[in-house]
């Protein structure tokens, strides 16, 4: 009995041990915060990492359970008070950055996204020096930090134009890194296809990390880059070419499948000439829209300049805008335009003014179209024949440097014409063919008489050689007669 | 005519006194052995420098020595000017068969010990024409400006900079400057038109008046004829001499129109050099010989070594009618035969080892 009494006390006493150190292991940090309202304290009510069991001590250190303040912020106890400068990012890479960690949270994240930052544009030291320029508190905000998936979220698709332009849209900032960089991103934005429907709610249009990236953020000149050049049509197509993605809006897939086959997408993706169009080109980049039926000529006409002011006055304009035809897509398709050739020319089946021109209905432009194709066809036949010639002579070994250089000429004319096209004018046009043909005429001239020039050379060696022989074989008579006593002997 | 070329000679005898030359060369024999055939050597080294002399000066007529103009004129020369092409091809071939005519008639007299006493100042004054034909072809390779030329000016003389004490000033002395630039094509025009026509026709001169006043020289195993062979000189050596000419001139003819001579690229000195730059192939078997040598002999840069070598060996080979004494007292020297034949293996061996690399 004496022996049960003994354990029964030592149970109770033990339980009552047991009760009271529970009752001091209450999260100290949190419960003053909450105490005394801070907005910290607040907003970490709510944090995904509150959620998953984390605490203040796990960013900021110290002893959680203390307490006493100045034991619960001990720095004894690591505690390291507001985390500055890179001190933050390392402080979320710290779990952010270690799979294993991020496991027993079953984390699906990725873990790289410090390694990302500090190769992004952002990772660039700030004006201390001492510090990179964004750190994931920038845009993910410090305590009241949620799923990514989270409308609340600074980062959830909806917010991101904002949140990117706290620093993106303000000059003074933005003046101290990049003078050269425009601060009115967000506001063209927002007078997007992709602007508005995000601004109506709709996350799944392109906002600024859709293109630019999130934590890799590299400069636009940088050839990793999204956004560079070279790429902008793989990142559009990223979402554009998606059937499934783009399903609700109603719009075409293939506009990557055929500018890859366009004269401008095998200029950039081919011979990776980043002076080539892509689509940012035409439909803008922050304020991206499809170019309207009245201003395809002038987004054309950025590169395209004299072809466009042809067209603007030529009799076509007027009726294409009667009809209310999209200028230079009519013709040359949009997303697909070949390099163009002369049988778009003429009133042939493969010609595009025969889409309008027939001979019965508009005769007038039909003939014209006819001529105009006629001509050109001239000038490529007796540029190809002048060209021909010139390489006969060549390869002859005569000196003909002169013809290819006029040669040029020619081609130069139907370069030309091709562009005179445009003005749709049949005497315009002939003034621009008439001297190209008159150069490749010249050339022809040119070659063929150096042509027949190496078979004058020929002709004379032979005449030449003959005359010689004659005169050595007469001079060797000669000597032998003179010689036919036999040698002098002295 | 025969009256009225006798009215004329008359006139000029009375005033100049011809006769007694007339009788000079009346009198004047070219002897006949199994080595004859290598006199005519000199007599076509000259008549390719005669055309040379004339091609050139009709060159001249239209060519343009800056490096902004000399290769368009190069390119109006073949294709405006009436026969331009052919002056200016018969030109070019005309300059590599003077140099290796020169060759044959300087390798001729060197087997025949022909430099032996008196004829010293024979051999001297021919191995500088030599010289002075190398520098023909040198500066002359440079005037159409084109990319070959260019870049062949720049390697050769970057090899005679590299000269310890005077390499630097003759580097910067042949550029006109630092570099090859229109400066050098001019300075490379002047030698070439002026100042060695001028030196050439000088040495020229007294090489042929050497040669008329000593005679032929004779090969030492013909000394022991009985009796020997002669022909004149007038007319029956010299109508042998314009015989072979012809043929020369049929075969120049021959090369200029089935081989017209390239113009090539206009000279651009801030492109990449061609890939197989060489020199003209009478330089080639230097220039491969050099390229053989290691980067350091005996503590010395190998190349430098290389072209000092190249000089020593030329200066030996200038100054043999002075230290082969055997020759000149009419023994046999069989050292020079052997020296002989090593060099002409060498030049060709090295020349073709050169030209297909």
């Amino acid at each position: 009995m004496k022996h049960f009494a003994y354990i029964l006390s030592l149970v109770i006493i033990s339980s009552g041990l047991v009760f009271s150190q529970a009752q001091t292991r209450v999260d100290q940090c949190v419960s003053c915060h909450n105490d005394l309202e801070t907005p910290e304290a607040k907003l970490f009510q709510h944090d995904i990492h509150r959620m998953k069991g984390l605490s203040c001590a796990d960013c900021h250190g110290g002893n959680r359970y203390a307490e006493d303040m100045d034991q619960a912020m001990d720095k004894k106890a690591g505690y390291i008070g507001v985390p500055k400068g890179d001190q933050i990012s390392s402080m979320c890479a710290k779990c952010h950055g270690d799979a294993e960690k991020m496991k027993q949270y079953h984390s699906s994240l990725p873990t790289n996204q410090f390694e990302n930052l500090k190769e992004s544009v952002h990772g660039r030291l700030d004006l201390t020096g001492n510090a990179r320029i964004a750190q994931c508190s920038t845009c993910h905000n410090a305590h009241g930090i949620v799923s990514v998936k989270n409308p609340a979220s600074p980062v959830y698709p909806l917010n991101i134009p904002a949140t990117c332009a706290k620093c993106h849209a303000n000059p003074t900032y933005m003046r101290t890194y990049d003078p050269s960089l425009p601060v009115d991103q967000l506001e063209k934005y927002r007078t997007s296809i992709h602007g508005i429907r995000n601004k109506k709610g709709d996350p799944k249009p392109a906002e600024c990390a859709s293109c630019h990236g999130s934590h890799d953020i590299k400069s636009v000149h940088d050839a990793k880059s999204s956004v560079y050049p070279l790429n902008i049509p793989a990142t559009c197509a990223h979402c554009h070419s998606d059937a499934a993605y783009m399903k609700q809006y109603g719009i075409p897939t293939d506009q990557f499948e055929k500018y890859s086959l366009s004269v401008h997408g095998v200029a950039l993706l081919k011979k990776h000439d980043i002076s080539a169009p892509a689509c940012n080109s035409c439909h803008g980049n922050h304020g991206a829209v499809p170019p309207g039926v009245e201003s395809i000529s002038k987004v054309c006409g950025t590169c395209h300049a004299l072809n466009a002011d042809l067209f603007s006055s030529s009799p076509h304009k007027k009726a294409f805008d009667e009809r209310k035809l999209p200028e230079c897509e009519t013709c040359h398709s949009n997303h697909e335009i070949l390099t163009p050739t002369e049988k778009m020319l003429g009133t042939t089946a493969d010609a595009v003014c025969s889409r309008c021109h027939t001979e019965k209905e508009n005769p007038k432009g039909f003939i014209a179209a006819q001529q105009m194709r006629t001509l050109m066809d001239s000038l490529i036949h007796e540029e190809a024949k002048a060209k021909m010639l010139v390489n006969e002579a060549e390869q002859r070994g005569m000196e003909v440097s002169d013809a290819e250089y006029k040669l040029r000429d020619a081609h130069q004319a139907l370069l030309q014409s091709r562009t005179a096209v445009h003005a749709f004018n049949e005497e315009k046009f002939a003034e621009t063919v008439k001297p190209g043909l008159a150069t490749a005429a010249l050339v022809e001239g040119e070659a063929k008489g150096a042509v027949e020039e190496y078979y004058f050379r020929r002709m004379g060696l032979g005449v030449a050689t003959l005359i010689i022989t004659i005169l050595a074989v007469s001079l060797f008579l000669y000597i032998r007669r003179l010689e036919k006593n036999g040698k002098h002997k002295v | 005519m025969k009256t009225s070329l006798k009215k004329i000679y008359t006139w000029i005898n009375s005033r100049v006194e011809l006769d007694d030359l007339v009788q000079f060369m009346g009198k004047k024999y070219v002897p006949i052995n199994r080595h004859s055939v290598w006199y005519y050597f000199g007599g076509v080294s000259l008549f390719l420098f005669i055309i040379q002399v004339v091609t050139g000066i009709l060159l001249l007529m239209y060519y343009k020595g800056s490096d902004s103009l000399a290769f368009e004129s190069i390119q109006f020369i073949m294709s405006k000017v009436q026969f331009g092409w052919l002056i200016r091809s018969i030109h070019s071939w005309a300059a590599n068969l003077f140099i290796l005519a020169i060759f044959v008639h300087m390798f001729s007299v060197f087997f025949t010990k022909a430099y032996r006493a008196p004829r010293e100042m024979t051999w001297l004054t021919g191995m500088v024409m030599l010289l002075l034909a190398f520098g023909f072809g040198f500066s002359g390779y440079l005037l159409p400006w084109n990319e070959l030329a260019f870049f062949a000016t720049r390697v050769g003389t970057d090899i005679a900079g590299i000269l310890p004490v005077i390499g630097k000033p003759m580097l910067t002395f042949l550029r006109a400057g630092e570099d090859v630039t229109g400066a050098t094509l001019s300075r490379f025009f002047g030698i070439h038109v002026a100042i060695l026509p001028g030196i050439f026709i000088v040495f020229l001169s007294i090489h042929l008046l050497l040669v008329q006043r000593q005679g032929m020289s004779e090969p030492l195993d013909g000394h022991h004829d009985t009796e020997r062979k002669v022909m004149p000189f007038f007319p029956n050596f010299l109508l042998r001499d314009l015989l072979l000419w012809l043929i020369v001139l049929n075969v120049l003819a021959i090369l200029a129109v089935f081989f017209p001579w390239e113009l090539g690229k206009k000279a651009d000195a801030f492109a990449s050099a061609p890939a197989g730059i060489k020199p003209e192939w009478y330089f080639l078997f230097m220039y491969q010989t050099l390229k053989y040598l290691p980067a350091h002999i005996l503590s010395m840069d190998g190349e430098v070594l290389g072209v000092l070598l190249f000089g020593a060996a030329g200066a030996l080979w200038t100054l043999v009618p002075f230290w082969d004494k055997k020759s000149s007292r009419g023994e046999r020297n069989r050292f020079i035969n052997y020296l002989g034949l090593f060099v002409v293996l060498f030049i060709i061996v090295l020349t073709i080892i050169g030209w297909l690399a």
